[in-house]
Protein backbone atom coordinates (compact mmCIF):
# COMPACT_ATOMS: atom_id res chain seq x y z
CA UNK A 1 0.00 0.00 0.00
CA UNK A 2 1.60 3.28 -1.01
CA UNK A 3 1.37 6.30 1.24
CA UNK A 4 -1.56 8.64 0.86
CA UNK A 5 -1.00 11.87 -1.04
CA UNK A 6 0.55 14.64 0.97
CA UNK A 7 2.37 12.22 3.26
CA UNK A 8 6.06 11.95 2.66
CA UNK A 9 8.28 9.16 3.82
CA UNK A 10 9.76 9.92 7.19
CA UNK A 11 6.92 12.25 8.09
CA UNK A 12 5.31 12.45 11.49
CA UNK A 13 4.28 9.09 12.78
CA UNK A 14 1.66 8.64 15.43
CA UNK A 15 2.09 5.96 18.03
CA UNK A 16 0.26 2.69 17.56
CA UNK A 17 -2.17 3.44 20.36
CA UNK A 18 -3.42 6.69 18.84
CA UNK A 19 -5.77 5.24 16.21
CA UNK A 20 -9.50 5.82 16.20
CA UNK A 21 -11.31 3.81 18.88
CA UNK A 22 -13.87 1.29 17.74
CA UNK A 23 -16.30 2.52 20.34
CA UNK A 24 -18.11 5.57 19.07
CA UNK A 25 -21.47 6.73 17.80
CA UNK A 26 -24.22 4.18 17.25
CA UNK A 27 -24.03 2.40 13.90
CA UNK A 28 -25.34 4.48 11.04
CA UNK A 29 -28.72 3.44 9.77
CA UNK A 30 -31.12 4.66 7.13
CA UNK A 31 -30.72 8.23 6.01
CA UNK A 32 -27.45 8.80 7.83
CA UNK A 33 -26.01 5.69 6.26
CA UNK A 34 -27.04 6.88 2.81
CA UNK A 35 -25.52 10.30 3.45
CA UNK A 36 -22.24 8.78 4.60
CA UNK A 37 -22.15 6.53 1.54
CA UNK A 38 -22.81 9.54 -0.71
CA UNK A 39 -19.82 11.27 0.84
CA UNK A 40 -17.67 8.39 -0.39
CA UNK A 41 -17.27 6.52 2.88
CA UNK A 42 -16.54 3.02 1.54
CA UNK A 43 -17.47 1.35 4.85
CA UNK A 44 -20.85 3.09 4.66
CA UNK A 45 -21.23 2.08 1.01
CA UNK A 46 -20.60 -1.52 2.00
CA UNK A 47 -22.98 -1.28 4.97
CA UNK A 48 -25.64 0.08 2.64
CA UNK A 49 -25.10 -2.89 0.31
CA UNK A 50 -25.48 -5.28 3.23
CA UNK A 51 -28.65 -3.56 4.37
CA UNK A 52 -30.20 -3.67 0.90
CA UNK A 53 -28.95 -7.14 -0.01
CA UNK A 54 -31.97 -9.21 1.15
CA UNK A 55 -34.46 -7.02 -0.69
CA UNK A 56 -32.45 -6.72 -3.89
CA UNK A 57 -31.85 -10.48 -3.78
CA UNK A 58 -35.57 -11.13 -3.79
CA UNK A 59 -36.28 -8.76 -6.68
CA UNK A 60 -33.36 -9.92 -8.82
CA UNK A 61 -33.90 -13.59 -8.02
CA UNK A 62 -37.56 -13.55 -8.99
CA UNK A 63 -37.09 -11.54 -12.18
CA UNK A 64 -33.71 -12.67 -13.49
CA UNK A 65 -33.92 -16.24 -12.12
CA UNK A 66 -30.68 -18.06 -12.96
CA UNK A 67 -29.00 -14.74 -13.77
CA UNK A 68 -30.20 -13.24 -10.52
CA UNK A 69 -26.71 -13.08 -9.01
CA UNK A 70 -25.43 -11.16 -12.04
CA UNK A 71 -28.40 -8.81 -11.88
CA UNK A 72 -27.71 -8.24 -8.21
CA UNK A 73 -24.10 -7.25 -8.86
CA UNK A 74 -25.18 -4.92 -11.68
CA UNK A 75 -27.80 -3.40 -9.40
CA UNK A 76 -25.26 -2.56 -6.73
CA UNK A 77 -22.79 -1.18 -9.26
CA UNK A 78 -25.53 1.15 -10.50
CA UNK A 79 -26.68 2.02 -6.98
CA UNK A 80 -23.22 2.89 -5.69
CA UNK A 81 -22.18 4.76 -8.82
CA UNK A 82 -25.30 6.88 -8.85
CA UNK A 83 -25.77 7.58 -5.16
CA UNK A 84 -24.83 11.20 -5.74
CA UNK A 85 -27.90 11.52 -7.95
CA UNK A 86 -30.27 10.41 -5.22
CA UNK A 87 -31.88 13.70 -4.24
CA UNK A 88 -33.73 12.47 -1.20
CA UNK A 89 -31.85 9.91 0.93
CA UNK A 90 -35.08 8.90 2.65
CA UNK A 91 -36.34 7.63 -0.70
CA UNK A 92 -33.47 5.20 -1.08
CA UNK A 93 -35.57 2.04 -0.97
CA UNK A 94 -37.90 3.12 -3.79
CA UNK A 95 -34.92 4.32 -5.80
CA UNK A 96 -33.09 1.02 -5.33
CA UNK A 97 -36.23 -0.92 -6.20
CA UNK A 98 -36.43 0.90 -9.53
CA UNK A 99 -32.78 0.15 -10.31
CA UNK A 100 -33.07 -3.50 -9.25
CA UNK A 101 -36.12 -4.08 -11.43
CA UNK A 102 -34.48 -2.35 -14.40
CA UNK A 103 -31.23 -4.27 -14.06
CA UNK A 104 -32.97 -7.60 -13.46
CA UNK A 105 -35.09 -7.18 -16.58
CA UNK A 106 -32.06 -6.10 -18.62
CA UNK A 107 -29.92 -9.03 -17.46
CA UNK A 108 -32.76 -11.52 -17.89
CA UNK A 109 -33.53 -10.28 -21.39
CA UNK A 110 -29.89 -10.57 -22.37
CA UNK A 111 -29.76 -14.12 -21.12
CA UNK A 112 -33.17 -15.10 -22.25
CA UNK A 113 -33.45 -18.50 -23.83
CA UNK A 114 -36.81 -20.16 -23.80
CA UNK A 115 -39.65 -17.95 -22.72
CA UNK A 116 -43.28 -18.48 -23.45
CA UNK A 117 -45.13 -15.79 -25.34
CA UNK A 118 -47.60 -14.40 -22.81
CA UNK A 119 -49.89 -13.41 -25.65
CA UNK A 120 -50.32 -17.04 -26.51
CA UNK A 121 -51.37 -17.93 -23.03
CA UNK A 122 -54.90 -18.32 -21.79
CA UNK A 123 -56.68 -15.03 -22.12
CA UNK A 124 -59.66 -16.24 -20.16
CA UNK A 125 -60.72 -15.19 -16.71
CA UNK A 126 -58.10 -14.97 -13.98
CA UNK A 127 -57.62 -18.38 -12.40
CA UNK A 128 -59.61 -19.10 -9.30
CA UNK A 129 -56.74 -20.91 -7.64
CA UNK A 130 -55.11 -20.25 -4.33
CA UNK A 131 -51.73 -19.05 -5.49
CA UNK A 132 -50.67 -18.73 -1.85
CA UNK A 133 -50.35 -22.49 -1.90
CA UNK A 134 -47.48 -22.31 -4.35
CA UNK A 135 -44.30 -23.61 -2.79
CA UNK A 136 -41.78 -23.78 -5.58
CA UNK A 137 -42.38 -20.91 -7.94
CA UNK A 138 -39.18 -20.94 -9.94
CA UNK A 139 -40.39 -23.24 -12.67
CA UNK A 140 -43.60 -21.27 -13.00
CA UNK A 141 -41.73 -17.98 -13.20
CA UNK A 142 -39.39 -19.41 -15.83
CA UNK A 143 -42.30 -19.57 -18.26
CA UNK A 144 -42.87 -15.82 -18.09
CA UNK A 145 -41.02 -13.00 -19.76
CA UNK A 146 -38.84 -10.80 -17.51
CA UNK A 147 -41.34 -7.96 -17.88
CA UNK A 148 -44.21 -10.16 -16.69
CA UNK A 149 -42.13 -11.48 -13.81
CA UNK A 150 -41.41 -7.89 -12.80
CA UNK A 151 -45.09 -7.03 -12.64
CA UNK A 152 -45.84 -10.17 -10.68
CA UNK A 153 -43.04 -9.62 -8.19
CA UNK A 154 -43.79 -5.96 -7.61
CA UNK A 155 -47.48 -6.67 -7.11
CA UNK A 156 -47.38 -9.96 -5.22
CA UNK A 157 -44.13 -9.77 -3.27
CA UNK A 158 -43.65 -6.05 -2.86
CA UNK A 159 -47.35 -5.32 -2.49
CA UNK A 160 -47.29 -2.28 -4.76
CA UNK A 161 -50.54 -1.05 -6.28
CA UNK A 162 -51.07 -1.37 -10.02
CA UNK A 163 -50.62 2.38 -10.33
CA UNK A 164 -47.31 2.22 -8.45
CA UNK A 165 -46.11 -0.65 -10.61
CA UNK A 166 -47.07 1.29 -13.72
CA UNK A 167 -45.17 4.33 -12.51
CA UNK A 168 -42.10 2.30 -11.65
CA UNK A 169 -41.99 0.45 -14.97
CA UNK A 170 -42.97 3.48 -17.04
CA UNK A 171 -45.98 1.80 -18.63
CA UNK A 172 -49.72 2.46 -18.58
CA UNK A 173 -51.78 1.09 -15.72
CA UNK A 174 -53.81 -0.90 -18.25
CA UNK A 175 -50.59 -2.58 -19.40
CA UNK A 176 -49.87 -3.57 -15.82
CA UNK A 177 -53.36 -5.00 -15.39
CA UNK A 178 -53.01 -6.94 -18.62
CA UNK A 179 -49.52 -8.25 -17.78
CA UNK A 180 -50.62 -9.17 -14.30
CA UNK A 181 -53.62 -11.05 -15.56
CA UNK A 182 -51.56 -12.97 -18.09
CA UNK A 183 -48.79 -13.63 -15.62
CA UNK A 184 -51.19 -15.00 -13.03
CA UNK A 185 -52.92 -17.13 -15.62
CA UNK A 186 -49.65 -18.47 -16.98
CA UNK A 187 -48.42 -19.03 -13.46
CA UNK A 188 -51.52 -21.04 -12.58
CA UNK A 189 -51.44 -23.04 -15.83
CA UNK A 190 -47.85 -24.05 -15.36
CA UNK A 191 -48.41 -24.86 -11.74
CA UNK A 192 -51.38 -27.05 -12.60
CA UNK A 193 -49.31 -29.23 -14.97
CA UNK B 1 -48.29 -16.18 -3.49
CA UNK B 2 -47.00 -14.71 -0.30
CA UNK B 3 -47.53 -17.82 1.78
CA UNK B 4 -44.76 -18.38 4.30
CA UNK B 5 -43.91 -21.64 2.58
CA UNK B 6 -43.58 -20.09 -0.85
CA UNK B 7 -40.04 -20.17 -2.12
CA UNK B 8 -39.46 -17.32 -4.48
CA UNK B 9 -36.05 -17.52 -6.07
CA UNK B 10 -33.59 -15.33 -4.20
CA UNK B 11 -30.36 -14.07 -5.73
CA UNK B 12 -27.13 -13.77 -3.78
CA UNK B 13 -24.28 -11.32 -3.77
CA UNK B 14 -21.08 -13.20 -3.03
CA UNK B 15 -18.02 -11.56 -1.49
CA UNK B 16 -16.33 -11.05 -4.86
CA UNK B 17 -19.40 -9.54 -6.51
CA UNK B 18 -19.75 -7.25 -3.51
CA UNK B 19 -16.12 -6.19 -3.82
CA UNK B 20 -16.48 -5.66 -7.59
CA UNK B 21 -19.47 -3.39 -7.00
CA UNK B 22 -17.44 -1.29 -4.57
CA UNK B 23 -14.50 -1.18 -6.97
CA UNK B 24 -16.75 0.03 -9.76
CA UNK B 25 -18.01 2.90 -7.62
CA UNK B 26 -14.94 4.09 -5.75
CA UNK B 27 -13.08 6.80 -7.67
CA UNK B 28 -9.57 5.85 -8.70
CA UNK B 29 -9.86 2.23 -7.57
CA UNK B 30 -7.46 -0.31 -9.04
CA UNK B 31 -8.25 -4.00 -8.81
CA UNK B 32 -6.93 -7.40 -9.78
CA UNK B 33 -8.57 -10.79 -9.72
CA UNK B 34 -7.24 -14.30 -10.13
CA UNK B 35 -7.40 -17.89 -8.96
CA UNK B 36 -5.04 -19.11 -6.25
CA UNK B 37 -3.81 -22.66 -6.39
CA UNK B 38 -4.77 -23.35 -2.79
CA UNK B 39 -7.96 -24.61 -1.14
CA UNK B 40 -10.25 -21.87 0.11
CA UNK B 41 -10.17 -23.32 3.63
CA UNK B 42 -6.42 -22.75 3.65
CA UNK B 43 -6.13 -19.56 1.61
CA UNK B 44 -8.70 -17.38 3.33
CA UNK B 45 -7.64 -18.05 6.94
CA UNK B 46 -4.07 -17.29 5.85
CA UNK B 47 -5.10 -13.99 4.23
CA UNK B 48 -7.38 -13.08 7.15
CA UNK B 49 -4.41 -13.24 9.51
CA UNK B 50 -3.61 -9.71 8.39
CA UNK B 51 -0.62 -9.14 10.65
CA UNK B 52 1.25 -11.97 9.00
CA UNK B 53 -0.22 -12.11 5.52
CA UNK B 54 -0.28 -8.51 4.31
CA UNK B 55 3.42 -7.72 4.83
CA UNK B 56 4.25 -10.96 3.00
CA UNK B 57 2.27 -10.38 -0.17
CA UNK B 58 2.17 -6.57 -0.24
CA UNK B 59 5.74 -5.43 -0.77
CA UNK B 60 4.80 -1.88 0.13
CA UNK B 61 3.61 -2.72 3.63
CA UNK B 62 6.50 -3.12 6.00
CA UNK B 63 4.38 -3.98 9.03
CA UNK B 64 0.79 -4.34 10.06
CA UNK B 65 -0.27 -4.44 13.66
CA UNK B 66 -3.72 -5.31 15.02
CA UNK B 67 -4.50 -2.99 17.92
CA UNK B 68 -8.00 -4.14 18.73
CA UNK B 69 -10.50 -6.66 17.48
CA UNK B 70 -14.07 -7.32 18.44
CA UNK B 71 -16.94 -9.40 17.06
CA UNK B 72 -19.59 -7.51 15.13
CA UNK B 73 -22.44 -9.86 14.16
CA UNK B 74 -21.07 -12.34 11.65
CA UNK B 75 -17.98 -10.20 11.20
CA UNK B 76 -15.10 -8.82 13.19
CA UNK B 77 -14.15 -5.18 13.50
CA UNK B 78 -10.47 -4.49 13.80
CA UNK B 79 -8.41 -1.44 14.45
CA UNK B 80 -5.01 -1.76 12.86
CA UNK B 81 -1.92 0.23 11.92
CA UNK B 82 -0.12 -0.38 8.66
CA UNK B 83 3.33 1.01 8.01
CA UNK B 84 4.19 1.79 4.44
CA UNK B 85 7.07 3.94 3.14
CA UNK B 86 7.79 5.00 6.71
CA UNK B 87 4.26 6.26 7.26
CA UNK B 88 2.10 4.56 9.84
CA UNK B 89 -1.58 4.84 9.06
CA UNK B 90 -4.53 3.72 11.20
CA UNK B 91 -7.26 1.67 9.54
CA UNK B 92 -10.65 0.41 10.60
CA UNK B 93 -11.27 -3.07 9.24
CA UNK B 94 -14.38 -5.16 8.68
CA UNK B 95 -13.41 -8.79 8.38
CA UNK B 96 -15.81 -11.53 7.35
CA UNK B 97 -15.44 -15.00 5.95
CA UNK B 98 -14.29 -14.20 2.40
CA UNK B 99 -14.42 -10.42 2.68
CA UNK B 100 -12.19 -7.74 4.16
CA UNK B 101 -12.58 -3.97 3.92
CA UNK B 102 -9.82 -1.77 5.32
CA UNK B 103 -10.42 1.96 5.38
CA UNK B 104 -7.82 4.40 6.62
CA UNK B 105 -8.66 7.27 8.87
CA UNK B 106 -10.16 10.19 6.96
CA UNK B 107 -10.61 7.79 4.05
CA UNK B 108 -7.07 8.38 2.90
CA UNK B 109 -6.73 4.83 1.68
CA UNK B 110 -9.00 1.90 0.97
CA UNK B 111 -8.23 -1.79 0.58
CA UNK B 112 -10.78 -4.48 -0.21
CA UNK B 113 -10.01 -8.19 -0.45
CA UNK B 114 -12.52 -10.90 -1.25
CA UNK B 115 -12.30 -14.62 -1.87
CA UNK B 116 -14.58 -17.48 -2.85
CA UNK B 117 -14.01 -21.20 -3.26
CA UNK B 118 -13.87 -22.53 -6.83
CA UNK B 119 -13.59 -26.08 -8.13
CA UNK B 120 -15.46 -27.37 -5.07
CA UNK B 121 -13.14 -25.54 -2.73
CA UNK B 122 -9.95 -26.97 -4.22
CA UNK B 123 -8.86 -23.52 -5.41
CA UNK B 124 -9.68 -19.95 -4.45
CA UNK B 125 -10.82 -17.00 -6.53
CA UNK B 126 -9.29 -13.87 -5.07
CA UNK B 127 -10.12 -10.21 -5.66
CA UNK B 128 -7.94 -7.36 -4.50
CA UNK B 129 -8.66 -3.64 -4.73
CA UNK B 130 -6.88 -0.55 -3.51
CA UNK B 131 -7.83 3.08 -3.85
CA UNK B 132 -6.92 6.56 -2.74
CA UNK B 133 -10.48 7.86 -2.95
CA UNK B 134 -9.65 11.54 -2.78
CA UNK B 135 -10.01 14.28 -5.38
CA UNK B 136 -7.00 14.82 -7.57
CA UNK B 137 -5.49 11.39 -7.07
CA UNK B 138 -6.23 10.00 -10.54
CA UNK B 139 -2.52 10.12 -11.49
CA UNK B 140 -1.90 7.58 -8.73
CA UNK B 141 -4.10 5.04 -10.43
CA UNK B 142 -1.39 3.67 -12.72
CA UNK B 143 0.81 3.10 -9.70
CA UNK B 144 -2.06 1.43 -7.85
CA UNK B 145 -2.75 -0.88 -10.79
CA UNK B 146 0.85 -2.02 -10.76
CA UNK B 147 0.75 -2.43 -6.98
CA UNK B 148 -2.39 -4.59 -6.86
CA UNK B 149 -1.16 -6.68 -9.80
CA UNK B 150 2.12 -7.27 -7.95
CA UNK B 151 0.22 -8.17 -4.76
CA UNK B 152 -1.82 -10.74 -6.64
CA UNK B 153 1.30 -12.22 -8.26
CA UNK B 154 2.94 -12.53 -4.84
CA UNK B 155 -0.16 -14.09 -3.37
CA UNK B 156 -0.42 -16.53 -6.27
CA UNK B 157 3.20 -17.56 -5.78
CA UNK B 158 2.74 -17.96 -2.02
CA UNK B 159 -0.40 -20.04 -2.52
CA UNK B 160 1.34 -22.30 -5.01
CA UNK B 161 4.09 -22.97 -2.50
CA UNK B 162 1.66 -23.74 0.30
CA UNK B 163 2.08 -20.33 1.99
Amino acid sequence: MPPPPGRSAGGPRAGPESGEPLAGPAPLVGVELVRAARRGDAAAMDALVRELMPYVGRVCGAIALDRGDDAMQETFVAVLRNLHGLREPAAVHGWVRRIAVREAIRVARAARTEVLDPGALDRGAAPAVDLDAVVDVRSALAGLSPEHRAVLVLREVDGLSEAEVAGLLGVAEGTVKSRLHRARAAFARRWAR
Amino acid sequence: MNAPGARWPVAALGPIARARALAAAVPGAASAEGVLDAPYDVAWPWVADLEHSVPRFDAQVRALRVLERRPHGDAEELRIRATSFGVSLPFTVRLENGFCLMQARRRLYLVVMAAEPVEEGARTRFFHMEAVPLPGTRPLRRHLRRAVAADLRNLTRLASSGF
